[in-house]
């Protein structure tokens, strides 16, 4: 048995069956966690109890998970893998044959990056740098992305073109479509002609149409249909380039 | 291509080989391959827990969904010493879809019934480990149903409805102290039939 029925029990012995059950109000959950730090006796005997409340699911009549289901969480699994993948320790590999650039690689990425909201305000993601390698570069989704902080970024380089990949970004509000800027330094945002919107599911796939030598970050920000000569938000992107 | 799929097929199938808490340390090494085989390995139980909780079969995908995205994101928080890796998962499922049923408010909260659960299991290829969770199902089920009526209810709409043991009580209008001592009681006497033996003065 949990506990022995003795003149020393606690007087919350009673407590640990609800606990295990999960059936303690809110306030009383924090209350007796606390109590549980300094109580052995109800320790032992949640200890006890839980490992029965652990079998408690086998009891519930077998259903099967739809391929569909499994598909869907595959998918997103596989998608942050790649991300994380290329952030991680693949950008840290030295220099090898360059990986072949192609546009939709690129897309396959950012879009893969999305979902991971627990990634959401600092990316790593890839640069591909001429013929140098990769380096791991930053992204930063700014404050004004509000919700969809789990909106992903990529920027590819090859042959001094570059290539601004997003995924799961909101849609530009109406009337207003997304910048990209160039900063060559502190407060410094030249404009560039890439003005974009992103599909329905939140991706685009942008040209950076000027060169990258001595770019410190690229920025991107929401403006005015027809694009600014001065940010007038701040930026809900910043990828900041290694320098 | 081709060449590609089967050396991740040959993989996958070293990776099945793997215990749980192996496939573990690599999932907390972002390995999709081996999240995938333990996504094989409880995805049925997961579902069949949140299935049971929340009774919606959309609702309980949702929530399996849910518990397994955190499972992939959180795995390096796995710790083996506290259990095994089908009961981390569980523990989740369990948690969220409680969080959804209390969401929804008391009134839409379903009762810890079995009420319309068979039209939706599907015809499986049963596997052996599908025979075996049935076996191990068919166990627990077995233990609950010998288990005093008052005892299995408090249990059942606790662990399964998600009610709260104050809920409860004022649901079944029995004082809350004998609420308490029917769970207690209940999960003594499923422990004693788990190890084997019969609780003895419960």
């Amino acid at each position: 048995m949990s506990a022995r029925d003795s003149d020393h029990d606690c007087p919350q012995l009673a407590d640990a069956a609800v606990y295990v059950l999960g059936a303690l109000e809110q306030d009383e959950l924090t209350r007796y966690r606390e109590h549980l730090s300094g109580c052995a006796q109800c320790r032992a005997e949640v200890a006890g109890l839980q490992s029965v409340a652990d079998e408690l699911p086998a009891s519930a009549p077998p259903a099967v998970a739809s391929p569909a289901l499994r598909e869907r969480i595959l998918t997103t699994v596989r998608a942050e893998a790649a991300l994380l993948s290329a952030a991680g320790h693949e950008a840290d590999r030295p220099a090898k044959p360059m990986v072949r650039w192609r546009p939709r690689g690129g897309l396959a990425l950012g879009i893969g990056a999305a979902a991971a909201a627990g990634l959401a305000a600092l990316v790593a993601v890839l640069i591909a740098v001429g013929s140098a390698g990769h380096a791991k570069v930053t992204v930063t989704a700014g404050e004004g992305l509000g919700r969809a902080r789990s909106a992903q970024v990529s920027l590819r380089q090859r042959d001094g073109r570059a290539e601004l990949v997003v995924a799961h970004m909101p849609q530009p509000a109406l009337g207003r479509i997304y910048e990209v800027w160039l900063s060559h330094g502190p407060h410094d945002a030249r404009p560039t002609n890439a003005l974009f919107s992103v599909t329905g599911d939140g991706s685009a796939a942008v040209g950076v149409p000027d060169s990258l030598d001595g770019v410190r970050e690229v920025m991107v920000t929401s403006e005015p249909a027809g694009g600014s000569r001065h940010p007038t938000t701040s930026p809900l992107i910043r990828v900041a380039l290694p320098s | 291509m081709a060449r590609l799929r089967r050396a991740s097929a040959s993989s996958k199938e070293k990776l099945r080989k793997l215990a749980d808490e192996e496939l573990m340390e690599r999932v907390a090494g972002n390995d999709a391959d081996a999240f995938e085989v333990v996504l094989e390995r409880h995805a049925d139980a997961a579902f069949s827990l949140a299935y049971r909780i929340c009774g919606r079969r959309s609702l309980a995908e949702d929530i399996a969904q849910e518990a397994f995205l955190s499972v992939w994101r959180s795995g390096g928080r796995y710790d083996r010493a506290r259990g095994s890796v089908r009961t981390w998962t569980l523990g989740i499922v369990h948690n969220r879809a409680v969080d959804a049923l209390r969401r929804t408010g008391v009134h839409e909260r379903r009762r810890a019934s079995d009420e319309g659960i068979e039209e939706t299991i599907e015809a499986p290829e049963r596997t052996d480990s599908q025979a075996f969770d049935n076996a191990v199902s068919e166990e627990i089920r077995g233990a609950l149903g010998e288990l005093p009526a008052e005892q299995r209810r408090v249990i059942e709409l606790a662990y399964f409805g998600g009610f709260t043991h104050l809920e409860i009580a004022s649901m079944l209008d029995t004082p809350v102290g004998t609420v308490k001592g029917r769970m207690r009681l209940g999960l003594n006497k499923l422990r004693g039939h788990l190890q084997g033996w019969e609780a003895v003065g419960a």
